[in-house]
């Protein structure tokens, strides 16, 4: 990607998001006691100001990528094996399914296969150590956050660890 | 409390086997940390972290301290010896220490690497315990008009200095500023972006933020492209550095440790322009100076004199002011956090035992890190072996245990999880996270100063430039918005 590409693309998203704040999200997402007597002290005035900062960065960033030459690159070209998108995607499954297991299955029995999926996703030549890994690492955390830090880990409805 | 009686403080703290064997295991793990490629010195400092909460305030604090110091050394390994920097400040290292190490002079490069650390190390440490006082009893003096002008500062430098361009790094500073704003308001109590959700009222939870934003994306980059980081390690050869190298260098050494002090007092510009502010100056001065960029020791020794004397520096601030001097020292202040602790000029009058047992211990590091440095030199190979698709699982299952124990809530799982995905975007986007982590840290402390000034003056604005002391953060903060002004137009013409 240009370097100019970049930077408009960066810019065009800052205006976005200062107009999303500005007209939906601080209206409608933070509220004012209406007895505040001055604008100042306001709740919304700090949101507000730093949507219309946030504007203003991303008109200056749409305004420095016309004076970017097209042939700056942003120099992060790589070769890349396979298709990345599906691996993010993968990942981001991996993320939501350790939410909303972890509650009833336990941390320690979703983190398991957590460690043994994105192993694998990254391609290990290490398939025993990483199937070793994925069940003492969880273990061995569990030990020192539950019986030294004394936390509390979620232990989930099914196997209970001691 | 006379200086005898807070050293006694400090000393009566600081002296049990368990704080000495936190700092030693510190360095230890900061030095493994810096020397693996695709972590760094903060991730280590950000999953050691939840490993302090069980701890003494101290023990906890020279912990990180110790990961921190051990970190930054760590990174010149893989830097010399596969061209690597294991962190962002030991890239000028790379410049004559891979050079040096394709001679067959990797253990030459590694030991001056070391001596210049430790040396540059003590330096930044003394200039802490000199310093940070002295500022911290001129900042008692401080009202919310002082404390919002000096914040303004401190953000419109990070957001200048961090990364390659300067609104980029605005930008992450105000989204940083707008994600602090998530939670209860300060005065009034009413909800901003909650969405109704009670997790949210209190703000987001901190450490997931940081953990979120510095080492999940490290993970999510290695499943976009597992083969990264990948490097062949050099040989360390035989060659030692000697006594006559670092007297060679010594002036070099001296000069890089006060560059450090110097950049690393000022909040937000951190280790890595030291360095090469560092290494410039030594190659200008240096009669060696057409060896430089070929493998010239000197060059080594300057730039890792450079990085490494910020290390004690950055606390300077930190301690003084309450404001973090980088992203490390950012992570630093959630133990003060979650140890009840608020740093700032307070804390040398309420908790001087504990600032005093901090300078002892950072003194007492600087030897550690010569004992573990000189060890992890020779067993670099051992570290260079862990295979990636096994260290970032782990890390990832630490990184959930570790924002669990915050607060024993698994929303905090959540927001370190779409945390990491910004954070991805942003090193994809080329946004520097620094300056967002810093400004959602500072972000309530300057509304909440503003807002105090605010009402100090019955909505005065004039407040803001009531005395000497605004007039000169302001002076400086109008100054740096003219750089970035001016390099956005010199970024224009290039």
């Amino acid at each position: 990607m240009s370097l100019r590409v970049l930077q408009l693309r960066l810019g065009l998203g800052a205006c976005l998001v200062a107009l999303l704040l500005i007209f939906v999200a601080i209206p409608t997402w933070v509220s004012s006691p209406s007895n505040v007597s001055n604008i100042v002290l306001s709740p919304t005035f700090w949101p507000y100001t730093l949507a219309g900062l946030t504007g203003l960065a991303g008109l200056g960033l749409v305004l420095s990528s016309r004076v970017i030459s097209p042939e700056r690159s942003t120099g992060d070209e790589e070769q890349i094996d396979g298709n990345p998108w599906i691996r993010l995607a993968i990942l981001a499954v991996i993320m939501l399914a350790t939410m909303l297991l972890m509650p009833h299955v336990g941390m320690v029995w979703t983190a398991m296969p957590v460690f043994a999926l994105l192993a694998l996703m990254l391609k290990t030549t290490h398939r025993v150590t990483a199937l070793v890994c994925a069940v003492l690492i969880p273990l061995v955390l569990y030990a020192f956050f539950a019986h030294v830090a004394g936390v509390a880990i979620p232990q989930g409805d099914f196997v209970r660890l001691p | 409390m006379s200086f005898l009686d807070s050293l006694q403080a400090g000393l009566s703290i600081v002296s049990s086997f368990e704080v000495f064997l936190a700092l030693f295991a510190g360095i230890c793990i900061g030095v493994v940390g810096g020397a693996i490629p695709g972590l760094s010195a903060t991730m280590a400092v950000a999953l050691t972290l939840p490993f302090t909460f069980s701890m003494q305030p101290i023990t906890g604090i020279l912990l990180l301290l110790g990961v921190y110091k051990g970190g930054i050394f760590g990174g010149s390994i893989p830097a010399i010896l596969i061209k690597t920097p294991g962190t962002p400040a030991s890239s000028a290292t790379i410049l004559d220490g891979h050079p040096m190490a394709e001679r067959g002079e990797a253990g030459r490069a590694l030991g001056m690497a070391l001596w210049a650390s430790c040396t540059a190390d003590l330096v930044s440490n003394l200039a802490l315990i000199l310093f940070a006082g002295w500022l911290a009893s001129f900042a008692l003096s401080f009202g919310p008009p002082e404390f919002f002008a000096l914040i303004l500062f401190s953000l419109t430098i990070i957001a200048g200095v961090s990364g390659e361009s300067l609104l980029r790094g605005a930008l992450s500073a105000l989204l940083g500023l707008l994600l602090a704003t998530v939670g209860l308001d300060l005065v009034y109590g009413t909800n901003r972006f909650t969405f109704g959700n009670p997790n949210m009222m209190g703000g987001l939870n901190f450490i997931a933020v940081l953990i979120g934003l510095f080492a999940i994306p490290e993970i999510i980059a290695m499943v976009w492209n597992p083969k990264a980081h990948l490097g062949n390690a050099r040989e360390l050869g035989h060659s030692k550095v000697r006594f006559a190298d670092y007297r060679r260098s010594f002036k070099s050494i001296i000069r890089g440790s006060f560059i450090g002090v110097f950049l690393g007092s000022i909040p937000g510009i951190g280790a890595a322009p030291s360095a090469f502010l560092s290494y410039s100056e030594a190659r200008r001065k240096s009669p060696h100076k057409d060896n430089f960029g070929k493998g010239e020791i000197e060059g080594v020794a300057a730039s890792e004199a450079g990085n490494n004397g910020v290390a004690g520096a950055t606390l300077i601030p930190l301690l003084a002011l309450g404001v973090p001097g980088d992203v490390i020292t950012a992570i630093i202040i959630g133990a003060f956090m979650i140890h009840g602790l608020q740093p700032g000029p307070m804390m040398f009058v309420l908790n001087v035992d504990i600032i005093y047992g901090l300078f002892i211990g950072l003194i007492i590091s600087s030897a550690f890190l010569f004992i573990v440095g000189s060890v992890a030199i020779k067993g670099f190979r051992f570290v260079s072996d862990v295979p990636k698709p096994l260290l970032m699982p782990a890390v990832l299952v630490l990184c959930i245990f570790g924002v669990f124990a915050v607060n024993n809530n698994i929303f905090d799982v959540g927001v370190m999880f779409v945390m990491g995905w910004v954070g991805f975007l942003m090193m994809r986007y080329q946004i520097p996270a620094a300056p967002f982590l810093i400004a959602f840290i500072l972000g309530p402390l300057l509304e909440d100063n503003f807002r105090q000034s605010m009402l100090m003056s019955g909505s005065d604005p004039a407040i803001l430039l009531r005395g000497p002391i605004t007039w000169f953060f302001w002076t400086v903060t109008v100054i740096t918005v003219f750089a970035i002004a001016r390099n956005i137009r010199r970024a224009g013409s290039a």
